[in-house]
């Protein structure tokens, strides 16, 4: 292929890639999902009963690797055997996917709220009404742009794995990265918002999670409202630069060529990842002196 | 079918070893489990299982694509292994932003009083109540080198379960269809299934929350691998036989 056609269509993957990671994170913030979900499900036995969308179907990743799968699964039924265009076909399935996950998480939250009674946690019926579309919405944008990614890389790159396989290791992918970073900016940062900013939180204060919000009693859209300032776009950075970063290397150093261009692929990898530990100790470096020690240095102390 | 076995013994070696690969990578990916998502404890604020996988995968998803060009064994490890790197990379820079920027703490350790890496003071930098946050220099070096592994072991048994399948008679082109290559798809699944046998059991070591090589329970390792080692055997047989009589339909 034309190097500029590569870098091109590269170019798109990354622009899907970004947009899926920030759909994803929002999409667990709506609907209350994955680890931080820990503290909005502990809230009401700790006497916090609360407003917000309980919904946690699984572990991200798994969730995501099952919806995106689906959608996988049905397009590529559609594509090759009703000769469906793929455009159409990857929307249609993108569609299924977020009902089957539509599904599941109205299974889950009423589950969840109702298992919690005797915590005098209600279940909040409109609120579920309000909620499981834009929780659909999130999934259907999050299963067409990584659809999106893994047709481009299937069709046009010529990667070997079927549709629904690269679908199914990104879908992975995105979850993991969803979780990992995006999450804890709900998590750690927004669900605490009464408490002091500028430390992790307290163990004693867990299950203590903000219940009223800016204007009334807090819900999914005043998460999805906050995080999207921050938590969703770094996910989708982070998502965008995984996609991108490890194909680019070999667009730009085209193993097809010869076996020294492959290591020179995995030579450029090998420096972008010595840049980001680089950059990592930069920030760390910088956050203790902005931040300072918690404690005191007693014995250091008690010797002066 | 013992012939499919005696004849493929090289390659269940392999895949063994890339089983053996994975078990003990997961030991050194950062991983904080729930508590972390809430900067209660050190690492990456997911499970285990599920940042090992999502790295090694994408470490596959290279090596896939590296091996569509090239038979140059080491360069498909190394390719499998870049992939793995970026991800795991990106995503706890990542991490770091939302630790730093987001919430606001600084990224230390509980378990070791100073960095082995940078020498920096980690105890007087633990916020109350909380078991470290954030990733320090040494659980990202740490995680990198999770990734690294994680994504040799992952290629090195797609690699051998591939030249199974070709070994047998089947073809290993790409196809630019979205319904791929038969053999490419199954080598691929049980690649993955091999991948999260070998996740799944080094949990159980780590109990939800490791920091790194620096961690004590770092050092449980070997109990893992060995048992990883048993479970891959099994796991290699079924998938070479499986693989070896496609050829014969």
């Amino acid at each position: 292929m034309e190097p500029l056609i590569g870098m091109g269509v590269l170019a798109l993957i990354g622009v899907a890639a970004t947009i899926a990671g920030a759909s994803e994170d929002l999409e667990s913030d709506v609907g209350s999902q994955s680890n931080p979900n820990s503290q909005v499900q502990l809230a009401p036995q700790m006497m916090f009963p609360h407003r917000i969308y309980n919904k946690a179907v699984s572990g991200e990743p798994p969730s995501n690797a099952l919806m995106c799968s689906v959608g996988a699964a049905v397009a590529t039924v559609l594509i090759s055997e009703f000769t469906l265009s793929p455009l159409f076909a990857l929307v249609i399935g993108s569609l299924v996917a977020a009902c089957v996950h539509g599904t599941f998480a109205v299974t889950s939250t009423m589950g969840r709220a109702a298992s919690q009674r005797r915590f005098k946690q209600p279940v909040y019926l409109d609120m579920i009404r309000s909620h499981t579309p834009v929780i659909m919405g999130y999934s259907f944008i999050t299963t067409f742009c990584v659809l999106i990614v893994s047709y481009l890389m299937t069709v046009v790159l010529g990667h070997p794995f079927p549709l629904t396989m690269l679908a199914f290791i990104w879908g992975i992918t995105v979850g993991a990265i969803g979780s990992s970073t995006g999450d804890v900016h709900y998590g750690a940062e927004r669900e605490f918002q009464q408490f002091e900013f500028g430390s992790g939180l307290n163990a004693s204060n867990s299950g203590n999670i903000v219940r009223y919000g800016e204007s009334g009693v807090r819900n999914g859209y005043d998460n999805s409202w906050f995080c999207a300032k921050f938590g969703g776009p770094v996910t989708g950075i982070a998502f965008g630069m995984t996609v991108f970063l490890g194909s680019w290397v070999t667009t730009i150093f085209d193993p097809a060529v010869s076996i020294a261009r492959g290591w020179l692929s995995v030579v450029a990898g090998v420096v972008i990842v010595l840049i980001l530990i680089i950059w990592n100790w930069k920030i760390e470096v910088k956050a203790r002196n902005a931040f300072g020690p918690y404690k005191e240095d007693k014995p250091e102390e008690a010797s002066a | 079918m013992i012939d499919a076995l005696m004849a493929n013994i090289l390659w269940m070696v392999f895949i063994v070893v890339g089983g053996v690969l994975i078990s003990w990578s997961v030991h050194f990916v950062p991983v904080g489990g729930a508590p972390a998502a809430m900067a209660q404890a050190t690492g990456i604020g997911t499970g285990t299982v599920q940042l090992a996988a999502g790295a090694g995968l994408t470490g596959l998803v290279s090596a896939g694509f590296m091996m569509n060009v090239t038979k140059d064994l080491p360069l498909i490890l190394a390719s499998g292994a870049v992939g793995a790197m970026i991800m795991i990379s990106v995503t706890m820079i990542v991490g770091t932003w939302v630790y730093v920027y987001g919430v606001g703490c600084v990224p230390s350790s509980a378990k070791v009083k100073v960095d082995p890496i940078t020498k920096y003071r980690q105890d007087l930098y633990v916020s109350q109540g909380t078991e470290g946050h954030g990733l320090p220099t040494v659980s990202f070096v740490s995680g990198v080198i999770g990734g690294c592994l994680g994504g040799i072991g992952g290629a090195l048994i797609y690699y051998s379960l591939i030249e199974v399948g070709v070994t047998a008679g089947l073809a290993a082109s790409a196809s630019s269809s979205v319904t791929g290559n038969e053999l490419v798809g199954i080598a691929a699944m049980f690649a993955i299934g091999i991948f999260f046998v070998n996740a799944v059991i080094p949990s159980y070591n780590i109990g939800g929350t490791i920091e790194g090589f620096h961690d004590p329970k770092w050092k449980k390792w070997p109990k893992a691998v060995m048992s990883s080692f048993v479970a891959t055997i099994l796991c290699a047989i079924v998938a070479v036989i499986a693989i070896s009589q496609l050829g014969g339909i």
